[in-house]
């Protein structure tokens, strides 16, 4: 009995899950401003970052996989859920028969498919405009996919911070997040730092996605690919921790 | 005696702040139960608690004998709630935002349609089922609220300040919306500032007072326990300012109020004013136009109770609403 009623009770957060998910991509993201900005953000971020510098196409490409997986995937945790909040629709979600993990693997389910729908724009510019012929097709999806989650569930970290302003989330995660893109092997390849940033540069979630993106597609990355696939898998998980805690306490606080 | 709601010993404390004092209280299932209180008395905060959004410093909360803090999911699944700030999705149109609802509740698929289609007539958003929300006035977003929150045909259904800010027949329409909906058999929980709309729907009635249940009971019944507070209410002729130290220095008079143009006289022996009254218009050639002794109102034993003045009673202005908004977000 109670076996049938778990297994119901799975099949209903399954489905609630969806239900957010599918919400959250109609109410957010299939807007104009939202579709300009995630086609866009690439290139800025293309042209920001290879004027003038003396990167070879695989190299280019695999850093702005990197750099657009991170940046868009996550940006969505930060703005909707304290817009929601704002909105008062965040309570809607709260009160409804469904755990906050589900809750939550909702909203990271979102903002890791814009960021891998949003990649896609560099990697064809890649593959179709300058050649890149991709090493190991497999890998660099299985690394955008886990690269996008862990970023996602790092987004929803901020989103979780018990405040109902935008504002207040976007400087934090803005002071955060540029940081770990500077110290992440990005710009200085991992093999090319002194011993003392390479171990700082393991501090951030993007050392092991760009390494591993870059593997994908130019075969020659620092770490271990398992290595990091693994990390990014576990990074995934740990930062839903904060990010449940930061809901509970949220609740205590009545945000 | 089935209960919908057990409160016992609830208590919340925002930081220092001791917002809920240990309050204890029962919903019986099928009646519609008030929760009235000036503003910052603690009613949201408790109504809060009570839908699981806020967690409770201590106390114990049962809902359908489902304890929530071992396991609210069944408790939610029977619960419906309307904020006092329509809470929808404004992007998305009124038979989308049903329909999400519906998912989220896990209507059967073959009911969703038919249900969101009966709620869309019934509240007479049919017509506009298609219009983004964005678009809807405050009327038919308050209305569509309701109908987002009774979708999964919930047994308990939370209110919160439903009618305030409507025009006279959106909210009239609310008004026999929740009594055709408790007719049907779904218990209301009422959280209000609107004393009137408590005394027209609610069975029983709770006040709470800085965090604490001040009175419970039936409307009738909490006039009755408190007659110091009927008056009697005169207009005289010519009515003039000068009448006012007469009036209230009669024997008896507790408090006088100027009410458009009639005078309120509370007192504990209404039929020893009146011939009083009746003395001194004759003795000043005024004419007694109107004479009239009431029982105390809800209005009035509210006003005991939470110790406010008789008068003070009056809907929030905006600057107010914008205040409690802002304290509530610093919680």
């Amino acid at each position: 009995m109670n076996m049938s009623i778990n297994w119901k009770r799975l099949m209903d957060e399954l489905a609630q899950v969806w239900t957010v998910a599918v919400k959250d991509i109609r109410v957010y993201y299939l807007q104009p401003p939202m579709i300009m900005f995630g086609l866009a953000l690439p290139f800025f971020l293309f042209f920001s970052f290879s004027i003038k510098r003396n990167i070879g196409a695989e190299s280019g490409i695999a850093q702005l996989l990197a750099m657009t997986t991170f940046f868009m995937a996550s940006s969505a945790g930060p703005v909707v859920i304290p817009l929601e909040r704002r909105m008062g629709t965040y309570d809607r979600l709260l009160a409804a028969p469904m755990s906050l993990a589900s809750l939550l693997i909702a909203q990271t389910l979102v903002g890791a498919f814009f960021a891998l729908v949003t990649s896609v724009v560099p990697l064809l510019v890649g593959v179709l405009c300058l050649h890149v012929a991709i090493a190991d097709t497999p890998l660099l999806f299985a690394g955008l996919l886990l690269a996008s989650l862990a970023f996602s569930t790092f987004g929803l970290v901020f989103g979780s911070i018990p405040v109902q302003s935008v504002g207040s989330i976007m400087m934090p995660s803005t002071l955060i997040r540029w940081p770990l893109l500077f110290i992440s092997g990005i710009f200085i390849p991992l093999g090319d730092m002194a011993p003392w940033a390479r171990v700082l540069s393991y501090l951030s979630p993007l050392t092991y996605a760009q390494d591993v993106i870059k593997t994908a597609v130019s075969g020659a990355g620092y770490l271990n690919r398992w290595l990091d696939l693994g990390l990014l898998l576990v990074l995934l998980i740990v930062f839903l921790i904060p990010a449940a805690r930061l809901h509970h306490r949220s609740r205590v606080l009545g945000y | 005696m089935r209960y919908a709601i057990e409160v016992h010993d609830l208590t919340k404390y925002y930081g220092d702040h001791l917002a809920v004092d240990h309050i204890s209280f029962d919903v019986r299932q099928g009646e519609i139960y008030g929760f009235l209180g000036p503003n910052g008395a603690g009613k949201s905060t408790t109504q809060r608690m009570l839908t699981t959004l806020l967690e409770p410093t201590s106390g114990q909360i049962l809902i359908h004998e489902h304890d929530l803090a071992r396991d609210a999911y069944p408790a939610k699944r029977i619960m419906g709630l309307v904020p006092e700030e329509s809470n929808i999705y404004t992007e998305l149109t009124a038979w989308d935002n049903l329909i999400f609802t519906a998912q989220l509740y896990r209507v059967p698929v073959n009911q969703r349609t038919a249900r969101a289609s009966e709620l869309l007539e019934t509240f007479g958003l049919w017509e506009n089922r298609a219009v983004k929300v964005e678009n809807y006035s405050k009327g038919m977003r308050r209305r569509l609220s309701i109908a987002m929150a009774i979708i999964h045909q919930p047994s308990l259904l939370f209110l919160d300040e439903p009618v305030p800010g409507l025009d006279a027949q959106s909210a009239r329409a609310i008004r026999e919306m929740i009594r055709q909906l408790n007719a049907d058999g779904t218990t209301v929980f009422l959280t209000t500032h609107d004393i009137e709309e408590a005394n027209q729907l609610c069975n029983r009635v709770a006040i709470l007072n800085h965090g604490k249940i001040a009175a419970i009971d039936t409307p009738e019944r909490l006039k009755a326990t408190f007659r110091r507070v009927q008056s009697v209410e005169v207009a005289l002729d010519p009515e003039g300012q000068m009448q006012k130290d007469a009036l209230g220095a009669l024997s008896g008079v507790t408090q006088l109020i100027k009410a458009g143009d009639k005078w309120r006289l509370y007192t504990e022996d209404p039929s020893s004013l009146v011939p009083q009254i009746v003395h001194y218009a004759e003795e000043n050639n005024l004419r007694v136009l109107h004479l009239n002794t009431l029982g105390p109102s809800l209005e009035d034993v509210f006003l005991e109770i939470t110790g406010q003045e008789i008068g003070s009673v009056h809907h929030e202005n905006g600057e107010q609403k914008m205040r409690r908004g802002k304290m509530r977000g610093r919680k």
